[in-house]
């Protein structure tokens, strides 16, 4: 009986030992850590106002707008300083910046409302030609993205739709993001669906290869899990969705519903603080990289 | 044995009828002792007396209930009240806390400042309220553009705001009972012979009054706002749109933004920088009024106003009323003082780079201040040191909007060995 008495206040203890350190497991695997941040050293120079980022995962390269010293910097796989590069001069203020995977550089150029297409192998520079793209206000491109079939996804702000060119640089169609305000930033998923970003009314809208739209979440408002002001997006390749939250200094993760998962990171100057941040990307391992602006870095996370 | 049962039941009877009409005497004793205790009170708040002979006085007051509100020995709440002033009000004035299912507040109903508009005791006016309807809202609003204005609305004129207002609540923005339209229509035709021609016969039944009618004042006839846009002043409609007998008249000439810069060529370079505030459509009505303002650059309304229409988070800090420390431009709603509303090749729309922003209007710190700029790094994200670094000019709870306590916490962020 003293037996029994006593196996029942050890059942529940071991239960306890057990289940606390898989509850545990289970928090750290939802948390996002700080690995490193990329700031302005003697290789690179003074860093001014950055801007887009790309992860070429063919060359293990990433690559970062500086956008008021027009160039582009290059960091290898330990995020070392590899080099610079203006095209030749070519580069006015880029911003936000792809790459194919035949080694085609997109730069976006918005005070000049072009989209330079650069050949590294032939050397030259080019705009985009939008003389296809619908009539309206003259294009002002924003963030860019490129799919798994090398089609380029620019995000025309003045006009509240993504532009899709193929492979060879044609004009193939537009989504129109007809009930949304503020559209920002454009990504595609490991599935190829098209994930929007709009900053005003603070909402994501995924649209299928058609421009069918799926599904919309997100909104703005002081709770957790809500935005004050949101600027750039990235899909995981586990399609969680990351949101930078500019003014809240914040980096917000939802699942593939939709709903809100976590969130990282605060207002700070410090590694792993943000100030303003203003773009987000994440590579094909999962590495979170974002352009910390206010603090002229870049913070990388996983 | 019957007898006795008899006997308990006319004394249980007995002392059934004294115990009820003891209960009037005990209630009749309690008021006592809180009249009672109203004197004490009054011994030494002796002005709360004469307000007590109000006829308006507040209830729980008239009826020597102090205690309803107050708590006579301790309280977290100043004047000892037993709760923060909106809860406490609205424990007994449920209406109002059902309104607040309505999707606009008035500010002081949010906060819970009740105590703003109504006195807690007593008043010679209505419901309580500090002033008379009118000038208690001109207290806080309008009474300039109002008064000094040649041309006044009949309700505004007569300090009848809540003709068209909400005082607690409402349903559309600003704070109107009725929807815009509904609120204008209520009293004034635009079906009428007259209205359509004075609207150059457009069919405006379904705009909006006030984007052209100032609805409290004007020194322009028919209430037209103080600045007009010169086609609109000379009646040159078709200027941007189309005739009103074509099909679609209220339709505007050209593709997108063109309709304005074909005579503002100027203003798309503005446009064409790093950060731009572009967007669909005509963008630009997004914060300019196309035909009468009564702001500067036909601004749809005031600087602030236009710019938190958007950005509502920088609205919700500008409230913020622990945020006490706010730089003079932002006090002012002159946003446009630092930041450049068309587009910017800085960062947060700056004019010029963040030192310069400051430095043009504080020009001793250009010279003498901490280290900032080049050469000047922070060790915390190894960036160059400038002004915001040390400074939230949005508001902040520290002197000088400093983002820390400058007598220590500020420095040591850096100092460490200090």
């Amino acid at each position: 009986m003293n037996m029994f008495r006593r196996g029942h206040l050890v059942i529940p203890f071991l239960i306890f030992l057990l289940v606390i350190p898989a509850t545990a497991l289970c928090a750290g695997k939802g948390k996002i850590k700080h690995l490193t941040s990329i700031t302005k050293n003697s290789e690179t120079g003074r860093l001014s106002l950055l801007s887009g980022l790309f992860f070429d995962e063919s060359r293990n390269r990433l690559y970062v707008t500086d956008t008021t010293n027009k160039r582009i910097l290059a960091f290898d796989v330990d995020f070392k300083f590899v080099s610079e590069f203006n095209a030749g001069g070519a580069l006015g203020a880029p911003t936000s910046l792809a790459r194919s995977s035949k080694g085609r550089l997109f730069v976006a150029e918005p005070a000049k409302g072009k989209v330079l297409f650069i050949d590294i192998k032939q050397k030259s520079v080019r705009p985009i030609n939008f003389s296809a793209v619908p009539k309206a206000n003259a294009v002002y491109p924003g963030n860019m993205a490129v799919d798994s079939a090398d089609n380029l996804y620019i995000v025309d702000k003045a006009n509240q739709r993504v532009l899709i060119f193929d492979a060879d640089m044609r004009f193939n169609r537009q989504i129109l993001v007809k009930d949304g305000n503020g559209l920002i930033d454009v990504k595609v998923g490991p599935n190829g669906n098209i994930y929007t970003l709009d900053t005003i009314d603070g909402a994501i809208r995924v649209f299928d290869r058609r421009g069918n739209l799926l599904k919309r979440f997100g909104k703005k408002g002081k709770d957790k899990g809500e935005f004050n002001f949101p600027v750039s997006l990235a899909v995981h390749p586990n399609r969680m969705v990351y949101v930078v939250d500019q003014h809240n200094h914040k980096v917000l993760a939802f699942n593939k519903k939709g709903e809100f998962v976590l969130d990282f990171s605060q207002l700070g100057w410090r590694e792993g603080r943000l100030h303003y941040p203003s773009y987000i990307y994440i590579n094909k391992a999962g590495k979170i990289f974002v352009v910390d602006r206010g603090n002229s870095r870049v913070s990388i996370f996983e | 044995m019957v007898m006795v049962r008899k006997k308990i039941c006319w004394a249980f009877f007995i002392f059934f009828c004294a115990f009820i009409c003891s209960m009037p005497a005990a209630d009749r004793s309690y008021a006592q002792s809180t009249q009672i205790n109203l004197k004490k009170c009054l011994k030494c708040h002796p002005a709360l007396g004469k307000e007590i002979a109000s006829k308006d006085a507040h209830a729980p007051f008239k009826n020597l209930q102090c205690s309803s509100c107050h708590n006579p020995h301790a309280s977290n709440h100043k004047h000892l009240v037993k709760e923060q002033i909106g809860k406490l009000c609205t424990s007994c004035h449920k209406g109002k806390k059902e309104k607040i299912g309505k999707k606009y507040s008035h500010p002081p109903f949010e906060e819970g400042a009740c105590l703003k508009c109504h006195k807690a005791h007593s008043s010679k006016n209505r419901k309580l309220l500090v002033a008379k309807s009118g000038e208690l809202c001109f207290n806080c609003h309008a009474r300039k553009e109002i008064l000094s204005k040649k041309h006044k609305h009949d309700p505004a004129k007569k300090g009848k705001c809540l003709t068209c207002h909400g005082p607690h609540t409402a349903d559309h923005e600003p704070m109107l009972k009725k929807s815009l339209k509904q609120a204008c229509v209520s009293c004034h035709s635009i079906t009428s012979n007259k209205a359509k021609k004075s609207h150059s016969y457009y069919p405006v039944q379904d705009t909006k009054c006030t984007s052209c009618h100032n609805p409290h004042a004007s020194n322009h006839g028919g209430l037209i706002r103080e600045r007009s846009h010169k086609p609109f002043a000379r009646k040159k409609c078709t200027q941007c749109h189309n005739s009103a007998q074509s099909k679609n008249p209220l339709a505007v000439k050209g593709k997108g933004v063109s309709v304005c810069t074909a005579c503002h060529p100027s203003v798309s370079e503005d446009f064409r920088k790093v950060n731009a505030h572009v967007g669909r459509g005509v963008f630009c009505t997004n914060c300019h009024s196309p035909h009468t303002s009564d702001e500067l650059h036909m601004k749809k309304a005031k600087e602030t106003k236009v710019c938190t229409g958007c950005h509502q988070d920088t609205k919700g800090r500008l409230r913020d009323s622990k945020n006490k420390h706010k730089h003079p431009s932002v006090m002012e709603g002159k946003c446009s003082d630092c930041h450049r509303p068309h587009g910017s090749n800085f960062r947060l729309f700056y004019g010029a780079d963040e030192i310069a922003t400051c430095t043009g209007c504080h020009k001793r710190h250009a010279s003498f201040t901490h280290p900032v700029g080049k050469g000047a790094i922070d060790p915390r994200s190894k960036g160059e040191i400038t002004c915001i670094t040390c400074h939230n000019l949005m508001g902040s709870r520290h002197d000088f909007s400093l983002r820390f306590n400058r007598k220590k916490q500020l420095c040591i962020q850096c100092h460490k060995g200090y």
